[in-house]
């Protein structure tokens, strides 16, 4: 288990005075939620500052993610909302030197880096798609029930099920069911993003990351993706971290834009592109910078 | 088809709680996992702990090794044999200087020979070599022709006898001045062995009383009581014991008086040399002996001052280690395990070593990274590798069965006389073991080097080019200055290896234990030496377990383990501290 | 005055000249370490050849064929006379044949023949328990570094964080790489042998190996490990498997050709040390072979002849000559044909592997 003590702050940690950041205080009033929202709140998170080594990467995230939503991530390269992502299902965990000096991030009200949170069952409940397509030089077919297996489901019929499930979720299943016990490496770029996916929502989480899973496809496998995103929103909460706003504009329902390590604004996706409230969004929204 | 998606985790249950807390079996208050975390440190662990036990079993085997060390020394004092050791010296220097004067003795029949034989020897060579000849050519000459030319050679030689027969004659006064000197010191050579006699015994006589009372104890230990009271102890008191030597103070007072006399009465009337332009090394000889003469004051005060009650120090003990220029073991008068003999080996085949081994790792490695074509470095750097798989053993029986004679062969060549110790006669020297050794180097400082190259950032290269520098100023100026502190922790680390390494030196280096000497210039690479880890592998198999020498040898291998940690810590620090950051 | 049609032109100036001499000195400076090591290599091929090529023997049955060399024990080589033709005979033969000989000469009524010979230990005969042994001690050896090795090269590429122990554990490595195998000798005579009362054995030869090249294949495990793509990991883990399970089947399954083919290296190590078995493990002679042991314990406890200790002991301890030469070169050929063909198909592998493994 892989846990570092100074991550562990627990969220109810004296809150610092407010008044030492005021640059993200102006923005504050757009993270609260718009009038349409009809969506329960999934993941809260709150006072968030996040460092690597001496490096601070996170300022003071407060972000409110609703449930069955696609939020989408947007903000120049190294604005922190890789790290974020990372963040909400304790990848961080993994590399050293992370931690969390203040604040914290709550799912459905428990907050993940309580004491007692066991990470390994948080990302159970917490899935997450790569960048880079990432399948595992094992068949198509081991690639969807590995999550299942390490968690000692062995019925043949269950896997099977689970399969088909999966792969027709992430709309592969036409493409592939009559090579199930080839390498997943021998599938085209696209095919792999989405049998990660697939993979992903073969073990049944909550929540989705996906972090930029389209920077690496051409537009033809990015927009079966996007189609595929949408359909998973109905069963799934999914976060996507993205490069492209165009990407962000299509797919999402709400968007937060991350500047600097800050959140500099959240709201619906329609808002953040037609009518930002803060002129840095509105100028990389207008591609003027970024 | 998105459209006929099966839902995967139907709706139905949207209230599942977001169960995330731990619940899982523990051992010992760990989780399976810690527990497979904590098994996988324990195993990276033993690396540490290998290398604390190494510490602490050749601490443990060694250090009792000074205590007995000082016991020895302390024997060594109080039976007399230090007492002696200093009249020995005495002698041992009056040896030297008769020496002295046989090297002016040589010196003057080559001169001479050299001057009045030159026709002489001559002709002796073509005599012989005529009779060599007409031998050799079977029926083809004539019998009267051979027997014409062994006539000559005949005269030849004993024209040849003459001329020494007169050489002699006129070094007959030198001679007799010469053996009259030498005599002069035989009252105090005979006074030493009568002293020796006496040391000796006590120390045996004591030797063999510790071990009584060690097979006393163990009888003891064992319950035999009676068969322990039947062991006779004879404790020695040195006090008593060694008056018998001390005593005899006055007599040597005398019998040195005597010697002091002979020395001077010898060498007041010096005889004239026939080689006059010899004559000062006479004279240099005369105040030679007369410094000599001089000493004997202070060595009699050093014998009166003598105290066998003076307890050795451990100072003394740790120093006649690490500073000791003698290792002796199983010697009749005292062993001494000084390790600077066998240090000072090891390094001079070492530096042999790098000498060859340096300039060639580095000028491949530069070839090959920098001038060589792709197919090429593709050929040569598995070949190179590969040298290193060669076994040291096997390398060492190449050294004993090919090399030692092949390099003798060589420097009996006359071309390859100039060369500083070449011709020489020992086929198993430091030079045979330090090429081997080089060979075993090589690989690993080019390694290590090329690697160092390689990691020189392109861009300083291309920038060093793209200013129209040739190829050997980019080489010379930029790429080997960046890579220096690789290739410097590459020689440290590759005379790492050369030390440490056993077998070549134990099978090729001579293994003579004695300090080289120094005095023969360059020519003391010829030399057989003996080396730390030569002696360990060659005496260790042979010691009691537990004795002194048994613990010196560990003594010795700490020495080694110290020497590569700080090696190994330099070549570190090189790298860490010279390190090119880029980016 | 012929001038060069444009300023771009290359000219043979003297620094030209000079730096193409340089990269020969070089280019010769790199040939030299070549011919060098093909000396040697020539040498024990050439002289060594013979020895193994010519002692093959056909038998009754099968396989039809033997190597005496390979096959045999050492035994004393005795040269003598006998009727004015000069023989040569291992032991057991030349025992045989005197027996024969006085046998029919009493038969006959001649005084019995006296033999005036010269002899040689060890140099007629075969190699064939140092073989054993060399393989007995290869084989315990690397199965302990391997555990030992893996499971550190685990730990520090997927569990450790950078910190005092890491840093430690790391310095600890770097430095006994650097440790004199001679030094590995002494403590595991110092510890093995006399401490844990193992004796000169199996047992102890094993472990003081293992420690040596320890540092070999935790650096080569660790080299392997770190291969394996970051994404095979995270992947793993982003689906709720816990650390060990994602190792257990997503990262050793793709290292393990690695570690194996860069821990034939250590093999090469292993086999090719003298001085670490010099008082650990290695007799002079044994007539027994390894399997000759009457309780199964006693395997571990016993000594063992190894090649390169039988290279230094026929080396050192008999006389250079011509009857000894064919045990020398031949026992030397053979293990430097061992460890040459080890080291070998390590390089050869390993370089085939880092072309293979592109993920």
């Amino acid at each position: 288990m892989v846990t570092t003590t100074s991550s562990r702050t627990p969220l109810s940690s004296p809150m610092e005075t407010p008044a030492d950041t005021p640059a993200s205080r102006t923005f504050k009033v757009s993270s609260v939620p718009s009038e349409d929202d009809r969506a329960d709140t999934l993941i809260e998170i709150k006072d968030f500052d996040f460092y690597y080594g001496t490096k601070q990467a996170l300022f003071d995230i407060n972000l409110k993610l609703d449930d069955k939503r696609v939020t989408a991530f947007i903000g120049p390269s190294g604005c922190g909302k890789s790290t974020l992502l990372r963040c909400l299902n304790r990848m961080n965990d993994l590399i050293d030197g992370t931690r969390i000096t203040r604040g914290g991030v709550k799912v459905r009200g428990v907050d993940i880096y309580g004491r007692d949170v066991d990470s390994i069952e948080l990302r159970k409940r917490v899935g997450m798609v790569f960048q880079k397509s990432n399948p595992f030089p094992k068949s198509i077919y081991e690639n969807i029930v590995y999550g299942l297996r390490i968690q000692g489901v062995k019925s043949k019929a269950r896997l099977d099920e689970v399969v088909e499930k999966s792969l027709r979720g992430a709309a592969l299943w036409d493409e592939v069911k009559d090579r199930l016990h080839e390498s997943g490496l021998s599938l085209s770029g696209g095919q792999q993003q989405r049998l990660c996916i697939a993979r992903t929502i073969a073990v049944e989480p909550e929540v989705i990351l996906m972090d930029e899973p389209c920077s690496a496809l051409d537009p033809i496998a990015t927009a079966k993706v996007e189609e595929l995103i949408h359909e998973l929103k109905k069963q799934f909460t999914i976060i996507i971290v993205t490069h492209s706003m165009q990407q962000a504009a299509r797919c999402s329902d709400k968007t937060a834009f991350f500047y600097m390590g800050k959140l500099i604004e959240y709201a619906d996706t329609r808002t953040i592109f037609m009518n930002p409230a803060n002129a840095q969004t509105e100028a990389y929204v207008s591609g003027r910078f970024g | 088809m998105p459209s006929d998606v099966q839902p995967v985790s139907p709706d139905a249950v949207p209230a599942k709680p977001f169960a995330v807390r731990k619940a899982r079996t523990r051992f010992f208050g760990l989780t399976f996992d810690e527990c497979i975390r904590v098994f996988f440190g324990g195993n990276a662990f033993v690396a540490v702990i290998v290398l604390a036990l190494i510490t602490f079993f050749l601490f443990r085997e060694g250090s009792a090794f000074f205590g007995q060390n000082r016991e020895s020394l302390r024997v060594y004092r109080q039976a007399g044999l230090e007492y002696i050791d200093i009249i020995r010296q005495q002698e041992a220097d009056h040896t030297a200087l008769t020496r002295y004067l046989f090297a002016i003795r040589m010196k003057v029949v080559a001169t001479l020979r050299e001057e009045r034989g030159a026709v002489i020897q001559a002709d002796l060579e073509a005599a012989k070599n005529a009779v060599q000849q007409l031998a050799g050519a079977e029926g083809g000459a004539t019998s009267t022709t051979l027997v014409s030319a062994r006539a000559r050679l005949a005269e030849a030689q004993k024209a040849d006898a003459a001329l020494g027969a007169s050489i002699n004659g006129e070094l007959a006064v030198f001679d007799t001045f010469a053996e009259r000197y030498s005599d002069t010191v035989l009252p105090v050579r005979g006074l030493v062995s009568d002293l020796g006699e006496i040391a000796t015994g006590i120390k045996s006589r004591y030797i063999e009383n510790e071990d009584y009372k060690v097979a006393r104890s163990q009888f003891i230990q064992a319950g035999k009581q009676g068969e322990a009271d039947a062991i006779q102890l004879r404790e020695i008191d040195f006090k008593t014991e060694v008056a018998a030597i001390t005593g005899i103070l006055p007599a040597y007072q005398q019998i040195n008086g005597e010697f002091t006399a002979a020395l001077q009465e010898t060498v007041r009337e010096l005889p004239v040399l026939p080689v006059a332009s010899l004559q000062p090394r006479l004279d240099r000889f005369k105040v030679l002996t007369q410094d000599y003469v001089a000493m004997f004051p202070g060595i009699e005060a050093r014998l009166k001052a003598w105290d066998p009650l003076t307890p050795v120090t451990w100072s003394k003990s740790f120093s006649s280690f690490i500073f000791g220029r003698e290792w002796l073991t199983a010697s009749f008068w005292q062993d001494w395990y000084g390790v600077v003999p066998l240090f000072v080996g090891s390094l001079v085949i070492s530096l042999i070593a790098l000498i060859i081994a340096v300039p060639l790792g580095v000028c491949a490695a530069i070839y090959i990274n920098q001038v060589a074509g792709p197919r090429e470095q593709k050929l040569v750097k598995p070949a190179i590798e590969f040298i290193s798989a060669i076994p040291s053993v096997v390398l060492g029986f190449f050294g004993i069965a090919v090399l030692g004679q092949t390099l003798r062969a060589l420097s009996q060549f006359e071309s390859l006389s100039w060369i500083p110790g070449f011709p020489y006669s020992e086929r198993l020297n430091a030079l045979t073991a330090g090429v081997l050794l080089a060979l075993i180097a090589v690989p690993t400082i080019f390694t290590l080097a090329e690697d160092a190259i390689n990691n020189v950032p392109r861009a300083f290269k291309e920038a060093s080019f793209a200013l129209g520098a040739s190829r050997l100023q980019t080489i010379v100026r930029i790429v080997v200055p960046a890579a220096l502190s690789g290739i410097v922790s590459a020689v440290l680390l590759g005379l790492g290896r050369v030390m440490g390494e056993t077998m070549v030196v134990l099978l090729c280096a001579g293994n003579r234990i004695a300090i080289p000497d120094f005095t023969a210039g360059l020519a003391v690479a010829v030399q057989p030496v003996h080396t730390m880890t030569g002696i360990i592998a060659q005496e260790m198999g042979e010691v009691a377990r537990g004795g002194i020498h048994y613990r010196a040898l560990f003594v010795v291998g700490l020495v080694l383990f110290f020497i590569a940690l700080l090696l190994n810590y330099l070549a570190q620090k090189i790298v860490r501290k010279y390190r090119i950051s880029v980016g | 005055m012929s001038t060069p049609a444009h300023p771009f032109a290359s000219r043979p100036t003297a620094g030209r000249k000079f730096e193409n001499a340089t990269f020969w000195f070089f280019r010769v400076a790199t040939y030299i370490i070549l011919l060098a090591g093909l000396a040697v290599f020539g040498d024990i091929i050439l002289k060594g050849s013979s020895t193994v090529f010519g002692a093959f023997k056909s038998t009754e049955h099968f396989p039809y064929v033997t190597n005496t060399f390979l096959s045999e024990a050492p035994e004393t080589l005795y040269v003598f006379e006998d009727g004015g033709v000069k023989r040569e005979m291992g032991d057991t033969e030349y025992r045989a044949y005197r027996e024969s000989r006085i046998a029919s000469a009493l038969a006959a009524g001649e005084p019995a023949p006296q033999f005036k010979s010269e002899s040689y230990v060890y140099s007629a005969g075969g190699i064939w328990p140092c073989i054993v042994g060399t393989v007995l001690l290869v084989v315990g050896s690397m199965a302990i570094a391997l555990t030992l090795g893996v499971a550190s090269a685990i730990f520090l590429s997927e569990y450790a964080k950078d910190g005092a122990f890491v840093r430690f554990v790391r310095l600890a490595i770097l430095n006994l790489a650097g440790v004199p195998s001679i030094v590995f000798g002494l403590f595991g005579f110092g510890m093995f042998v006399i401490f844990f009362d193992w004796n000169v054995s199996l047992l102890a030869g094993w472990f003081t190996l293992a420690f040596m090249v320890l540092p070999v294949v935790i650096t080569a495990s660790e080299e392997a490990l770190k291969a394996v793509p970051q994404g095979f990991r995270e992947g793993s883990l982003a689906l709720g498997a816990t650390k060990w399970q994602t190792i257990r089947s997503n990262v050793l399954p793709y290292a393990l050709p690695g570690i194996l083919t860069s821990s034939i290296l250590g093999i090469a190590r292993v086999a090719g040390e003298t001085a670490p078995i010099m008082f650990t493990a290695a007799y002079v002679v044994r007539d027994k072979l390894p399997w000759d042991v009457e309780k199964v314990s006693d395997f571990f406890f016993q000594g063992v002849m190894a090649l390169p200790y039988h290279i230094y002991v026929v080396s050192s301890k008999i006389p250079q000559n011509e009857y000894t030469s064919r045990v020398q070169y031949g026992t030397a050929f053979v293990f430097l044909g061992i460890v040459a063909l080890i080291a070998l198909a390590s390089i050869l592998l390993r370089n085939n592997l880092r072309g293979r493994y592109k993920w």
